[in-house]
């Protein structure tokens, strides 16, 4: 697709973007037919793969697996060097670019997801490593692997260094496509498993009476997992994914108890996150001229609201403790 | 071919070699008080941590200084911004009850995206220095020079000696905090050392590996040594060899396929362009060391394991049919179908076995009759001595049910030394008969 022919958000500030956005999509509505701008197709993507992220996040963080998810997008980059293999064997793309399609996606999780769940378990339940030095070995010796792989066999060198940082100027429609389909996957399985995974999650003893396997479970929420970071890599870089998907939570977790509500409250958050970090990014290139990564931005934001969350926070919140600390003294001095 | 010794003398090759030799060495040591501590995963945290400092010294020094100030700069921003990461986690923990995988990997992940952005000011104004900034995501052993020699030796001869100076201190603390504090040893101090020891070692490695790959030089070399010895000193030394090794091997490996590739021109679909690139070079080696040392070390490793694990098993089957002919028929000959059918075992493994028994002079075989030799009578009566030993040991001494005792005593006959037969015989004051009123053999012959 071709971009900047016309784009009606360059030199649009922070405010502007936001007028600018609504006047659209208010007349997309209303039946004009229009050619989406790279910041929609930006903010499109980003927004879908905050809340898959978001979704799987809570799981992982409630888990304790978030480290798991650290190992999974890494090797990812093997997975998707596995996958380009594949394909270019049996089904003959031509173009690297076209090559990342849904079933590519598809492949590249499930081979990510099996070399590292294979590996580390192998690691630490049959040689008896302790967890976290099989972790961190598999990954980091899988994606030095992956590295030398990438710069050997495709022809585009730069494409190690684009995964690990993601590339949001190069998303086209597609990646909306497959943002939604990565988005709907997530939700229909969250949405009919909700039970299952609520119950393994925090009583293993209790689903395992119930006749619900904990281990299942744990293994479909790794392949999820690594779904939805391959599907997000092009956004936001295998390691940025990282923060979409324990930022939201952590900060949705100073807010409430509840599975649900945190479910709700960290894909909010996560969809605001790149919402703004879309318009920001703008912003910055309009008023500063600085043309800043947005996703290192949405990034950005993510840490900035939980530094919010934290002052804010009913729970822990900074305001909330010196105010108990406060009455706490008075207390004393009666 | 490049001879071995002009990695150390060739004045463009040797800043890399011994550059990230040095900074491997130092890695492996600080890896290994990680490694026994359970903590491998904060390297992967501190080191992606150091990325917003790196870039920020490189955007500060390439808007307002001039190109000499970068080496030093970078240290200094990637210690600052790593030390930050270390604190983040550690409030993260403490005020804030996240736990302490989620708070490595926010705190990874965001450090990571905010070295980014900042990386992203300077994307078209400064493409040089953004290149530099990318380097540092896998490293770039080739741009070292002899100053980064001269400073990562320094901090290595710092760590190490942090190390061997309070080496005992380290060593209680990672083994024993409370004896430690006992001993009135600051528990709290050397940990701070030691986290400030890994963020030293991170900002060094960084140059040659990369922040995204530098978690592999704790983790590897120590989890490799470890396979090798029980003994802390030991564990070290391995350790430091086995990073050292790799930090050679992996440039070595790197340069020669480079020249190869270069030499060559032709390649795999017809488009091999670039190099190996180096620091993935050594994670790649040393990962591949360690899973060898996993593998294959002589007491620890898997495979020695199951191979002893599979002796002892044929050890057992022998001893068990050696019993078979004994109890069937002590002096005469066995039909060989009766052995076999008494055993659930595969017809060809007994075959083996069999023959195994023969191979060793314990049986002699007749067309399909099997009988024991005197020696094999010998041991047989030997392994049922020590199985109603055993038997009486669990009746007498430790008062259990005459029916229970069989299972059991099946599994220690292959088990109980010579040492132990002799100090049950005295307990048991040599008994002649076992819990279900069979005679016990007498040492020495049936």
């Amino acid at each position: 697709m071709l971009i900047g022919y016309y784009n009606p958000y360059s030199s649009a500030t922070f405010l502007d973007f936001f007028t600018t956005l609504l006047k659209r999509v208010g007349s997309w509505i209303t039946g004009h037919a229009l050619e989406m701008a790279s910041d929609e197709i930006q903010l499109a993507v980003l927004t879908l793969v905050a809340i898959s992220c978001a979704l799987v996040g809570t799981f992982l963080v409630l888990r304790k697996m978030t480290m798991l998810a650290n190992a999974l997008s890494h090797t990812i980059l093997l997975g998707i060097v596995a996958a380009y293999i594949i394909l270019m064997n049996f089904v003959a793309v031509e173009n690297p670019e076209e090559a990342f399609n849904v079933p590519f996606l598809i492949i590249a999780a499930l081979c990510t997801g099996l070399l590292t769940t294979f590996l580390t378990e192998f690691l630490s339940k049959v040689i008896k490593l302790q967890e976290d030095a099989s972790i961190g070995l598999v990954f980091t010796t899988l994606f030095a692997l992956g590295v030398i792989l990438v710069t050997l066999f495709t022809r585009n060198v730069h494409i190690g260094t684009e995964i690990v940082m993601g590339n949001v100027d190069a998303l086209k429609k597609s990646d909306i496509q497959i943002a939604v389909s990565v988005l709907l996957i997530n939700m229909i399985f969250f949405t009919l498993f909700f039970k299952e995974f609520k119950i393994s999650t925090f009583d293993s003893n209790l689903s395992k009476a119930l006749g619900i396997s904990p281990i299942f479970f744990n293994y479909l929420l790794m392949v999820l997992a690594s779904l939805t970071t391959v599907g997000a890599f092009r956004a936001v870089g295998v390691l940025m994914v990282l923060a979409l998907i324990t930022g939201p939570v952590l900060t949705a977790r100073l807010f409430t108890h509840r599975l649900g509500t945190l479910l709700a409250l960290s894909s909010l958050v996560g969809f605001l996150a790149s919402l703004f970090g879309v318009a920001l990014s703008r912003h910055f290139l309009t008023v500063y001229h600085l043309p800043l990564s947005t996703g290192g931005v949405v990034v950005t934001v993510i840490v900035f609201f939980y530094l919010l969350a934290i002052v804010f926070s009913p729970y822990k919140g900074l305001i909330k403790r010196s105010f108990y600390y406060r009455k706490f003294q008075l207390m004393h001095k009666k | 071919m490049t001879a071995i010794y002009h990695y150390f003398t060739d004045p463009i090759l040797r800043a890399p070699t011994i550059g990230s030799m040095l900074m491997c060495l130092t890695a492996a040591l600080v890896g290994v008080l990680v490694f026994l501590r359970k903590r491998s995963l904060l390297g992967e945290t501190l080191s992606h941590a150091t990325y917003p400092g790196v870039t920020l010294a490189v955007v500060i020094v390439a808007t307002m200084l001039s190109e000499e100030w970068l080496a030093p700069f970078i240290l200094v921003g990637a210690f600052i911004s790593s030390l930050l990461g270390l604190f983040a986690v550690d409030a993260l923990k403490k005020y804030f009850n996240v736990r302490d995988d989620s708070a490595l990997c926010f705190v990874l992940a965001s450090f990571f995206g905010i070295g980014l952005t900042i990386a992203s000011r300077v994307q078209f104004s400064h493409p040089q220095e953004y290149r530099q900034i990318q380097s540092y995501l896998y490293g770039q052993a080739a741009t070292m020079t002899d100053f980064h020699i001269l400073l990562y030796g320094v901090l290595s001869i710092l760590v190490i000696a942090i190390g061997a100076l309070f080496y005992k201190e380290f060593k209680i603390t990672t083994f024993d905090a409370n004896y430690a504090k006992s001993l009135g040893i600051g528990v709290r101090l050397f940990d701070s050392l030691l986290f400030l020891l890994i963020v030293i070692s991170v900002v060094v490695g960084i140059k040659s590996v990369g922040v995204v790959l530098m978690s592999a030089m704790l983790i590897a070399p120590a989890a490799a040594a470890r396979q090798f010895s029980n003994r802390m000193s030991r564990i070290l030394l391995i350790a430091g060899i086995i990073g050292m090794v790799s930090g050679f091997l992996g440039n070595y490996l790197s340069n020669e396929f480079s020249i190869y590739l270069a030499e060559s021109n032709r390649g795999i679909q017809g488009g091999i362009r670039g190099s190996l690139p180096t620091g993935p070079s050594i994670v790649v080696v040393s990962g591949t060391i360690c899973f060898l040392s996993l593998l294959f070390a002589p007491e620890r490793g898997l495979i020695p394991r199951y191979i002893r694990i599979a002796f002892f098993r044929l050890r057992r089957l022998e001893e068990n049919l050696l019993k078979t002919v004994w109890r069937i028929n002590l002096d005469g000959e066995v039909e060989l179908s009766e052995i076999l059918s008494s055993h659930s075992r595969s017809k060809t493994s007994l075959q083996l076995c069999l023959w195994k028994l023969k191979w060793d002079g314990l049986v002699s075989k007749r067309g399909k009759k099997v009988a024991l030799t005197s020696k094999g009578r010998k041991k047989a009566s030997h392994i049922v001595r020590l199985h109603r030993l055993w038997e009486v040991y669990l009746v007498n001494s430790l008062g259990l049910g005459v029916e229970r005792v069989h299972r059991n005593a099946e599994e220690m006959e292959h088990i109980i030394t010579p040492d132990l037969e002799k100090k049950l015989t005295e307990l048991l004051e040599d008994p002649l008969e076992d819990p279900h009123k069979q005679p016990i053999p007498r040492n020495g012959g049936a």
